[in-house]
């Protein structure tokens, strides 16, 4: 009677269920999170498409108050311009599942894409599983990633530093997308490379 | 309208219209499931402080936000114009956590007042506020609102409210809830570190349960509740921090515990935790390991553990056992103890990294490890009783004497475990949140505590001579000591029971059987008998064993009118309707509680009592793994039955009691009412 043999199976689970140690969501000063997600025009975006380019990601739900502060002030379409004609990549992604808030299937994101004024490099990338939004620890809509060139995340955080709801306050916000940007781009250390999103929570 | 208010016609038709007319009253917003009311005196009295406020009537299950409000969400923001006054900062009654899918967000189930102070200014004969107001009110969407608001109101020389002073007590339920100085509190901020895993530590000084602690900005640490970790003076908390956001210099806290909170603006960092304390850190854990130590010895007293040791002590007083031989067993027994220990140890650490919650006794959760120790014990017990030569046959099964030493180790720690003495459960809640050498140390103390009689015991001789001489009587005793040992088998067939169902006693008794019966057929018989008993036995240890495994698991049943099973909404809804809720953290294979069960719990005295006082009372089974409640223990800093929580109505925070329960206890948990 080997008391230890019953005990093994318990290891062996035990072993098994140790997933890997760290839990990295997109940090700055680290490496992207891979992701490989098909746009609402069924071209596929892959983090290794964009070696050597720089890329902003941006998290979006069509109800959310604050993307909305951002979309009916033109702002974020504003910002999607500007860099976009600098040569940076845009992508803006959609991580609610399908029957939650802001879900949307390609035919009426395209239609979204339309109504909105969408400036970015792509249709919308869609991620109903939200896999692409948990591996980058997407929180909120909006919620802002700056990855440079060699593939490094150089910001991650809010678009400004006003988390009011009103677009009256933009004119006066601080845009850390926008600091965060200029300097990188520039070949300066980023001033605040990570800050506190605010908005509405991803629908996961 | 009062004969003062007559004598300034502007003010009269000023108040007159905001009496008259609620639908164009500016003391009002409204937005969805959100309506605002500005609540004030009538007048105001000259050169007098008075605390007013907004009231936020939110629809059930919507809630608004404290200053940092967590995850997502926003905090209100008011804007607000005084003449003829000074206003104060905003005062924000301390939150509560409202988990949002997979967000943490700090804000009010239900309504709340956000309140500010007004001075009137030196000679000012009225007051005039003009107001902006922007809220965010969520439930999972959320809805922003926007408002104005603009009033005045006469200054004299007292402060008047409406008739029914409903207003001013609606305010004060709230203004307790605003956090005060620091220097109040029972709890005393001394250190704050940045980790380098990405955490925080705040540690707080103080007595009592572990307060709730809030981070008054969301910049750096986040939103979910810190874990909390008993240290000699008090608590350390861990938060979590946003990723890749730098610490800042300092950071502030609000501390709440039963409806009061304080505030800690800037507690000041101090380097990362390898540098905070090391004096306390040290101290603490000490005394645990020496509590640990303690907790092993009792070990050895307890019911499920002496048999299995009486055994082994027996052994060594074999005539012809030399000196060294007793120490070799000795040293081989403690091998086996602080292997095993380690192990497990091991397992445990293995388990925390993983992000999975484990708990002491786990082993006893696996139905096949609970009918392998049955088997064990029934068949030492037939061994003890006569039935069969125990030491011949199944020791070299073992694996000789020496690795029967090792194996009475290692069996010692299984057994031992459900039996966890208090010290044991404060030491192993403290491991379960210790950095990991700690937490082995820990392990390695209560595998020394345990090992340590008998190793005393096979190195001195002396301490054996003092031991009665072999002779007949031992005989007696070895079929003596055969009882305790049935009746271990029947508590863990029980604990089958318990884990699987009927079949799981029908299983267990049908193998034993079943073992009796080959043993039976192979004694003194020739080779075909011996192979037919050893076929019989080896087929029944198969069927049970595979049977066991695809049992399923029994259905819960009510276990009573009065006990719930554990339902985190339904306890989440009792305390927030201000209901007492008390929790029986509880497992068929934790002897303690059974006993506590019957003669604390179970009985007319107790149920009447919490009948009388609408007590949820909960019945938290661990008998099984479940996530929820190992959760939920960890919360508490525990990992070892039993533990009794104690929510006293409309409080926060949880009181635990003893682990050997009393009546007299359970009638004093109601004696302030």
């Amino acid at each position: 009677m080997n008391v230890r043999n019953p005990i093994r199976p318990l290891l062996f689970a035990a072993a098994l269920s140790v997933p890997s140690l760290s839990f990295a969501v997109a940090t700055p000063g680290e490496s992207a999170p891979a992701f490989s997600e098909v746009d609402a025009s069924g071209e596929m975006h892959a983090l290794t498409d964009y070696e050597g380019e720089w890329l902003v990601l941006e998290w979006f739900n069509k109800d959310c108050p604050y993307v909305r502060k951002h979309y009916g002030s033109g702002n974020m379409q504003a910002l999607q311009k500007k860099y976009t004609d600098q040569g940076v990549n845009w992508l803006t992604v959609i991580s609610s599942a399908e029957g939650k808030q802001g879900y949307l299937g390609p035919v009426e994101a395209k239609a979204e894409a339309e109504s909105h004024n969408l400036n970015a490099s792509s249709a919308f990338v869609l991620d109903p599983d939200g896999n692409m939004g948990r591996d980058y620890g997407a929180k909120t809509t909006p919620h802002m990633f700056v990855i440079n060139p060699e593939g490094d995340v150089v910001y991650a955080g809010a678009i400004d530093d006003n988390d009011s709801a009103n677009p009256a306050v933009i004119p006066d916000s601080h845009n850390y997308l926008a600091a965060a940007l200029d300097s990188a781009m520039a070949g300066e250390p980023v001033a605040e490379p990570a800050t506190r999103a605010y908005g509405c929570s991803v629908k996961y | 309208m009062r004969p003062v208010v007559l004598l300034q016609p502007l003010l009269f038709i000023g108040l007159l219209l905001a009496l008259t007319l609620p639908a164009l009253a500016s003391t009002t917003a409204t937005g969805d499931h959100v309506k605002v009311r500005l609540i004030t005196p009538s007048q105001f009295a000259a050169g007098q402080t008075t605390t007013v406020g907004f009231y936020f009537e939110v629809d059930p299950q919507w809630h608004v936000y404290w200053q940092n409000a967590g995850d997502s969400g926003a905090a209100p923001r008011f804007d607000i114009t005084a003449t003829g006054a000074t206003s104060g900062d905003i005062q924000w009654p301390y939150p509560a956590r409202l988990p949002i899918e997979h967000l943490t967000n700090l804000g009010y189930e239900g309504n709340v007042a956000y309140l500010f102070e007004l001075t009137p200014e030196p000679e000012s004969t009225s007051i005039a506020l003009d107001i902006n107001l922007e809220w965010l009110v969520c439930k999972v969407d959320c809805i922003p609102g926007f408002g104005q608001m603009s009033s005045q109101w006469p200054v004299a020389d007292t402060t008047q409210w409406n008739k029914s002073d409903s207003d001013k007590a609606l305010l004060e339920t709230f203004a307790v809830r605003v956090p005060q100085e620091a220097a109040g509190s029972p709890w005393q901020a001394t250190a704050l570190s940045a980790n380098t895993d990405g955490s925080a530590t705040l540690t707080l000084n103080g007595s009592g349960p572990a307060p709730e602690v809030f981070p008054l900005n969301g910049d750096w640490l986040g939103a979910q509740a810190p874990s909390a970790m008993p240290t000699d003076d008090g608590y350390q908390f861990r938060f979590t921090t946003q990723p890749g956001v730098s610490a800042p210099a300092s950071a502030g806290f609000v501390i709440a515990q039963q409806e009061r909170a304080w505030r800690f603006d800037a507690v000041p960092l101090g380097g990362d935790d390898s540098t905070v304390a090391p004096t306390t850190a040290t101290t603490a854990l000490w005394l645990l390991l020496a509590a640990a130590f303690a907790g092993g010895v009792i070990l050895n007293l307890m019911p499920c553990v002496f048999p299995v040791l009486s055994i082994k002590v027996f052994s060594l007083m074999q005539p012809g056992v030399s000196r060294r031989e007793r120490l070799r067993e000795g040293l081989l027994y403690s091998a086996g103890v602080l292997t095993t220990f380690a192990l497990l140890g091991g397992l445990l650490l293995a388990l925390r990294a993983g992000g999975s919650a484990i708990g002491w006794g786990f082993q006893l959760q696996s139905a096949p490890v609970v009918l392998a120790l049955a088997v064990l014990f029934w068949l030492m017990a037939l061994s003890f009783s006569g039935v069969f030569e125990f030491g011949h046959k199944l020791m070299n099964l073992a694996g000789g004497a020496r690795g029967g030493a090792f194996a009475t180790g290692v069996l010692a720690v299984f057994v031992a475990a459900p039996c966890t003495g208090p010290f044991m459960g404060a030491a192993l809640g403290a491991a379960a949140v210790l950095p990991a050498v700690s937490a082995m140390a820990i392990f390695i103390g209560l595998g020394a505590g345990l090992a340590a009689p008998f190793l005393l015991l096979s190195a001195s001789p002396a301490l054996l001579r003092r031991l009665p001489k072999p002779g007949p009587w031992m005989d007696t005793l070895r079929q003596f000591f055969a009882f305790p040992l049935y009746a271990t088998v029947i508590w863990l067939l029980w604990v089958l029971g318990k884990l699987v169902g009927d079949i799981g006693w029908v299983l267990g008794c049908s193998l034993l059987l079943a073992l009796v019966f080959a043993l039976w057929l192979a004694h003194g018989a020739g080779r075909l008998r011996t192979a037919l008993a050893v076929v019989i036995a080896l087929s029944a240890i198969t069927v049970s064993g595979a049977t066991l495994m695809r049992a399923e698991a029994p259905t819960l049943q009510a276990s009573s009118t009065l006990w719930q099973s554990y339902d985190k909404t339904a306890i989440a809804e009792a305390r927030a309707a201000g209901r007492a809720v008390f929790i029986d953290y509880t497992a068929a294979w934790c002897i303690t509680c059974q006993v506590n069960k019957k003669l604390v719990l179970d009985t007319d005295h107790t149920r009447e009592l919490f009948k009388r006082h609408n007590v949820l009372a909960i019945r938290a089974d661990w008998t099984r793994f479940d996530p929820e409640i190992t959760e939920a223990l960890e919360a508490l800093g525990r990992n070892s039955l039993p533990v009794y929580a104690w929510y006293p109505a409309g409080s926060t925070q949880a009181m635990l009691l003893p682990q050997l329960l009393q009546e007299r206890m359970i009638t004093e948990l109601f004696d302030s009412e």
